[in-house]
């Protein structure tokens, strides 16, 4: 018989849980609740005595200081009370967790369909608050309908006795796995099951498809062991191995690029041969500390002698637009498992983040699933979560708002790890499957988690269908798997090591295997979370936490005693081979019979065509808008803009010192409270050197060219590191292209072809620009198709393409951490430079964006003007003649000095007619103006004159000096522009979040 | 117990804990030999307690912090290591808890052991006020009336916290016994105050702990857990104002502060230096 467990707070202490609850009901939604208690349920669907469920509720699930419980309905008051469980197949963690508990204090083993739910629900006071009202709350704060399913009681419709009743959300499939052969007899007939199975093949590739398996030989082959058509089993390893997911079809694809300004034309025949291959082998030829790219899970870079890091970038948007908390979540833990899954391991030292949404307090007539504050909240609280319990700081992030992202978000998330240069004394970098090798799979189990994901939401719900499109990441179950891969790869155990993610075996154990060319799997021996998945189902499943180890067969009870004592599940699942066969088994039976060589021969290329329209063509211009006269009140209110305003309650949320690493933190300065350019670990503790990190994400400069967007974004996340002391000789980077779809059609994308030029020229200056700065691309990843449809105020929808958006990250190490610099300013008396020109270059910045205008002069990267600047200030300030280093970015000169005065609680008084470049222009244009290549640095007069020397060749102008009276006063020549108390500037850029914990 | 010239400290991990790596190194900073034991391994007897004199829980989220943050890591080793680790401590042994390791040690009853009781649940670290995790550094005042032999010689220290549930909270003659009993170790403090705690005010005080209670020991002294993480302060630039401290030596003049050290360490050392006193 089931049990249901409640637990609350004891009445007399502050539910923290639940003030949040009632605060925002509050302010989100303008609902005056009174007071929320959340009850904690614990369904056991266990048979036990009344003595052992006594003994679990007293030792496990209740604390005698703060906690009671019962199994019979808390007797808590409410006006309405809203329950809050998981539909079937979502991952319930503490569900997991408290059965391990309960089977080490009873000592028992959980018999086969028993299981434990957690659930909660919320008992919620307040007379004013209405059914709707209850239901808002239910539906837009406490519940996803995607992952949660809800129950709404009126105190008058509850029944002390039975509470919430029972439920018990365990997935009962009632049926027997069955392989299903499809029909090659035409293109129309496979075009017809791709379109029903949800396959999405594409079409070019369908007669390709036909050819293999009708070919004779290949039949031949087949029949010999027992198959003749494909079976839905290899039809969906083609399908996932053909998507542009694992394939990446569009940046391998030829482009047909038009200028039709120029009448230029030029065929691309492959964008990531030619904008990310290409100049990163020659890099890579130069720099020696570049160990590994363009193959692995993450690139790999030397960080000394005995040490490598390893980076990589990911995006998760899809899944986070749906669920957000889930979404997001599962990113940062499924990024969290390419490092590890890189060379032979590596330890995970740091993540980040870049998030991507509508604005945060919209209020107008489109209703996205979720609105953008619920989003960015669930989104902030994944990462949080994800972050936090795997144990690895998070110490950079950024967010930006913008309404193209209503149609999609973006969650971008970076990993780093670090591993020894050699394992058991065999380069850490280089690994590879060999015949006669086990495949093992460790970690989570499989379920139907993330089959199909985004076609799967439009199914009907019932009550035991799991809804496994939309994940919800484990950190804990990941945390002992790399504490425990960790330990396998010291003890040189691991011959390869590869993450599953999208794709799942499918494509792990499809790559592994073409090192040794060919495997065999036995996918009966794969353990599942409930049983009635089709073979297909087991193949690519995505089901998170999971990794694929090769191993000797000597070593398999080591291997398997380790796994044991770290309580990670691991499975042999079958053997590398090299028959050139990807060879799949069900009890004995093939279902699936392929050429390991077939994915990567004989498909055509996909293509598009690209058409430019420069800004002119396109009806940009520069406004007519005259001088402002109310500097203080407008710099004061740039300063609260969504784009530019603090974001600390994000940033306090992450764990960023865990692992005592941290060198600069993501918030510094006399208060601790301004956002640092870059964040710096010291990765190796017994290691005075240190690995600096930044990136940047400035998709406002598409509205005018994409190409200019990227060269600025790269020019950024390279004067972020600098900034901090990071080695210009040393950088690498990684690219995250998010974009929306680029294949044109007249009536569904009628601006196909201007996004394809948008991606193309995008392309072409991340080739350019990372050629100039030196930067191979250690990694990088594509997410296309960021479109949304929403529905509006007559229930007609509207298609929202997000900005060509590309998010840089950059990794540089600093010799020596003493050398390392802030953007506070620190002493009055010391001398305040401008560094880098200032040009005419508003289009689409923060200042003509307040005003609703985007403008045409986009700023530009003059990489060999800017690079010699930024290697001489690495210079000076290896030699500590820099007292602060900032860059200048959104916002402009204005805004950045207010920064910096922000950071050091004391004043600038600065003549900014000065600066390099302010002959040509009016002052709010070099007040705002967010020209690259800048930074602000202020200098100890003592060091004025060194410094200056060191800087000689470059554009520098000291513009005045650091005061002790916090103030920033800004002049031009002899007219007073700013003059504004530095803590009501700090007020105002806090004030619109500030309020958010 | 070994009781020769080196130092052991078992530092314990698995099962979601994280902060081992800069734990031993602390460790191995303050002179002691650290070693790295699996909570399996301490359990099924693989490593023996008796190898070590200082044993750390470390901080970390074990079982996910499902069930109350160290709920299950503290029922677990309790049920299958609990006379060992009593043992241990009344041996003469020295017990950290840091974070989740001190949510452990309270949960088991290690914490606050009165009465030489060392099973008893009397206090309780739950979710912050804030209703958030909180990564910040905070002042502590220590107290040094204390019997804790990890903070003998200091009367102040700054540290990061970096967690979700760390409100201490207890009947209030429980606090009021741990007060006059100087087993409250170190407590919030304000920024500015030369001491003065921090009044329950955020965020000098981040979680709403009651008498701004941020670390406790047993009657002995021997047993310690705090919610800030001495491990993550094992150099000088962990410390938030280090890239600041060096430029505004240089232009304040009135009493020179000593430089910023890596002060977490002093707890580490602390406990070395019991041993070879």
């Amino acid at each position: 018989m089931p049990h249901r467990l409640e637990i609350a707070l004891k009445n007399e202490l502050f539910d923290a849980e639940g003030a949040a609850v009632a605060g925002k009901a509050a302010a989100y939604f303008g609902i005056r609740v009174q007071d929320v208690r959340a009850v904690h349920i614990i369904t056991l669907d266990v048979d036990l005595s009344p003595e052992q469920l006594e003994t679990v509720r007293k030792e496990i699930f209740t604390n005698p200081v703060t906690q009671v419980s019962a199994f019979a309905p808390l007797d808590l008051g409410f006006d309405w009370c809203i329950w809050v469980g998981y539909r079937p197949g979502v991952k319930d963690n503490p569900g997991h967790t408290a059965i391990e508990a309960m089977e080490d204090v009873l000592g028992i083993r959980l018999g086969e369909g028993e299981g434990v739910f957690t659930s909660k629900r919320f008992c919620i006071k307040g007379p004013e608050i209405s059914q709707d009202d209850a239901q808002c709350i239910a539906e837009q704060l406490l519940a996803n309908e995607i992952i949660q399913q809800v129950k709404i009681f009126s105190k008058h419709d509850w029944d002390s006795e039975n509470g919430v009743g029972i439920i018990i959300p365990k997935v009962r499939l009632d049926h027997k796995p069955t392989v299903t052969p499809v029909s090659v007899d035409s293109d129309a007939v496979l075009q017809q099951i791709s379109d029903e199975r949800n396959l999405a093949l594409n079409v070019n590739d369908i007669p390709v498809i036909r050819q293999y398996f009708l070919d004779p030989e290949v039949r031949r082959q087949r029949q010999a062991i027992g198959l003749n058509d494909p079976t839905d089993v290899e039809l969906e390893y083609i399908s996932q191995g053909r998507s542009d997911h694992c394939n990446h079809n569009t940046f391998q694809g030829r482009f047909y690029y038009r200028d039709l300004s120029t009448g230029e034309t030029e065929t691309i025949d492959n964008l990531f041969k030619a904008c990310i291959q290409e100049p990163t082998r020659q890099l890579q030829a130069q720099k020696d500390w570049v160990i590994s790219v363009l193959w692995d899970n993450a690139g790999v870079g030397r960080f000394d002698r005995d040490h490598y890091y390893v980076i990589t970038g990911e995006t998760h948007n899809s899944p986070s637009n749906m669920e957000a908390y889930g979404g997001a979540i599962t990113g940062i833990v499924g990024v969290y498992r390419d490092p590890l899954g890189t060379g032979k391991g590596a330890r995970l030292i740091m993540g980040s983040y870049g998030f991507c949404t509508g604005d945060r307090d919209y209020d107008g007539e489109l209703k996205p699933r979720l609105h953008p504050r619920r989003l960015l909240d669930g989104i902030i609280e994944g990462v949080r979560d994800g972050g936090n319990k795997s144990g690895i700081p998070t110490s950079f992030g950024q967010v930006t708002f913008d309404h193209g992202y209503m149609g999609k978000c973006l969650v971008f998330v970076t990993a780093l790890g670090m591993m020894p240069a050699t394992v058991a004394g065999t380069p850490s970098e280089e690994k590879t499957t060999t015949a006669g090798e086990l495949i093992v799979m460790c970690g989570g189990r499989v379920g139907k988690d993330g089959i199909h994901g985004v076609t799967a939401s439009s199914e009907i719900f019932t009550e035991n269908t799991p809804a496994g499109h939309v994940q919800i990441g484990d950190p804990y179950t990941q945390k002992k798997m790399h504490d425990f891969l960790l330990q396998a790869r010291d003890e040189g155990l691991i011959r390869f090591v590869t993450d599953n993610g999208g794709g799942g075996l499918s494509s792990s154990v499809g790559e592994t295997a073409r090192f040794s060319g060919g495997c065999e799997v036995w996918l009966d021996r794969v353990p599942l979370k409930y049983e009635g998945l089709d073979q297909w189902e087991i193949w690519v499943s995505e089901s998170q936490e999971r990794m694929t180890v090769s191993l000797r067969p000597e070593d398999e009870d080591r291997f398997m005693a380790l796994s044991e004592k770290h309580a990670v599940e691991s499975t042999v699942i079958g053997k590398y081979t090299d028959s050139g066969k990807l060879h799949i088994t069900y009890e004995g039976a093939t279902c699936a019979y392929v050429d390991m060589d077939f994915l990567t021969r004989g498909f055509p290329q996909w293509e598009f065509d690209a058409e430019w329209r420069s800004p002119e063509m396109r009806g940009l211009y520069e406004p007519v808008m005259g001088e402002p006269r109310d500097y203080n009140r407008l710099l004061t209110d740039l300063l609260a803009r969504p784009n530019i305003c603090s974001r600390e309650w994000i940033i306090r949320q992450y764990d960023h010192e865990v692992q005592g690493t941290s060198v600069i933190k993501p918030l510094v300065g006399a208060d601790r409270d301004v956002n640092s350019d870059a964040s710096v670990i010291r990765p190796v503790l017994t290691s005075e050197q240190g690995l600096a990190f930044s990136q940047a994400l400035l998709p406002f400069y598409s509205a005018i060219d994409a190409f200019h967007m990227t060269a600025c974004t790269i020019d950024e996340a390279v004067r972020r590191l600098v900034a901090v002391g990071g080695d210009p000789e040393h950088i690498g980077g990684v690219d995250n292209f998010c974009w929306p779809n680029i294949q044109y059609d007249p009536v569904r994308n009628p601006d196909g072809r201007f996004k394809a030029a948008q991606l193309v020229r995008s392309c072409r200056a991340l080739a350019d620009t990372c050629r100039a700065y030196g930067i191979p691309l250690l990694s990088g990843k594509d997410s296309m198709y960021v479109d949304g449809h929403l529905a509006g105020a007559y229930g007609e929808t509207h298609k929202l393409s997000a900005p060509e958006t590309m998010q840089f990250s950059a990794v540089s190490v600093v010799k020596d951490i003493a050398s390392c610099v802030t953007l506070d300013i620190k002493c009055s008396g010391d001398l305040v430079y401008v560094l880098g020109v200032t040009k005419d270059e508003l289009g689409a910045s923060e200042y003509y964006d307040r005003f609703g205008y985007t403008g045409c002069n986009v700023p530009v990267v003059d990489a060999s003007r800017f690079w010699p600047l930024y290697k001489d200030l690495h210079a000076a300030m290896e030699k500590g003649l820099a007292a602060s280093v900032h860059g200048i970015y959104r916002g402009g000169l204005g805004v950045h000095l207010a920064m910096c005065a922000m950071a050091g609680n004391l004043g600038i008084r600065a003549d900014i007619g000065k600066a390099p470049g302010a002959e040509d222009l009016r002052a709010d244009h070099l007040l705002f103006s967010e020209s690259p290549g800048r930074f602000v640095v202020t200098v100890a007069p003592e060091n004025a004159k060194d410094f200056e020397s060191v800087m000689k060749n470059n554009h520098l102008a000291c513009i005045g000096e650091v005061t002790e009276a916090p103030r920033l006063d800004l002049s031009y020549g002899a007219d007073s522009l700013v003059s504004v108390p530095v803590a009501d500037l700090k007020g105002a850029w806090k004030a619109p979040f500030g309020q958010l914990v | 117990m070994k009781n020769n010239s080196e130092i052991n400290a078992l530092v314990l991990t698995g099962y979601g804990l994280n902060c081992d790596v800069e734990t031993a190194h602390a460790c191995e900073l303050a002179g002691a030999r650290a070693a790295c034991v699996h909570i399996n391994d301490v359990i099924s007897g693989a490593v023996s307690l008796e190898d070590f004199q200082i044993m750390v829980f470390i901080g970390g989220f074990s079982w996910g912090d499902d069930h109350g943050a160290g709920v299950i890591q503290a029922v677990r080793m309790k049920k299958n290591a609990g006379d060992r680790i009593i043992g241990f401590i009344n041996q003469g042994g020295l017990v950290l808890g840091i974070c989740n390791g001190f949510q452990t040690l309270v949960n088991f009853g290690l914490l606050p052991g009165m009465d030489n009781d060392y099973t008893a649940r009397t206090v309780a670290l739950t979710y912050n006020d804030c209703g958030n995790f909180r990564d910040d550094w905070v002042h502590l005042s220590i107290n040094t009336q204390s019997p804790c032999v990890f903070t003998r010689g200091m009367e102040n220290l700054e540290l990061p916290v970096r967690h979700g549930e760390g409100k201490f909270i207890a009947d209030q003659k429980v606090i009021d016994r741990l007060i006059d009993q100087n087993q409250v170790v170190c407590r919030y403090a304000r920024a500015d105050g030369d001491g003065a705690f921090a009044g329950g005010a955020f965020p000098g005080n981040p979680n709403g702990s009651m008498a701004d209670i941020a670390g406790i020991c047993d009657p002995t002294g021997r047993v310690f857990g705090l919610m800030p993480h001495p491990e993550a302060y094992n150099h000088p630039a962990n410390h938030p104002d280090w890239s600041r401290d060096k430029q505004v030596r240089r232009c304040t003049s009135a009493d020179e502060k000593p430089p910023l050290s890596a002060a977490g360490v002093r707890i580490f050392e602390n406990a070395v230096a019991y041993f070879r006193a």
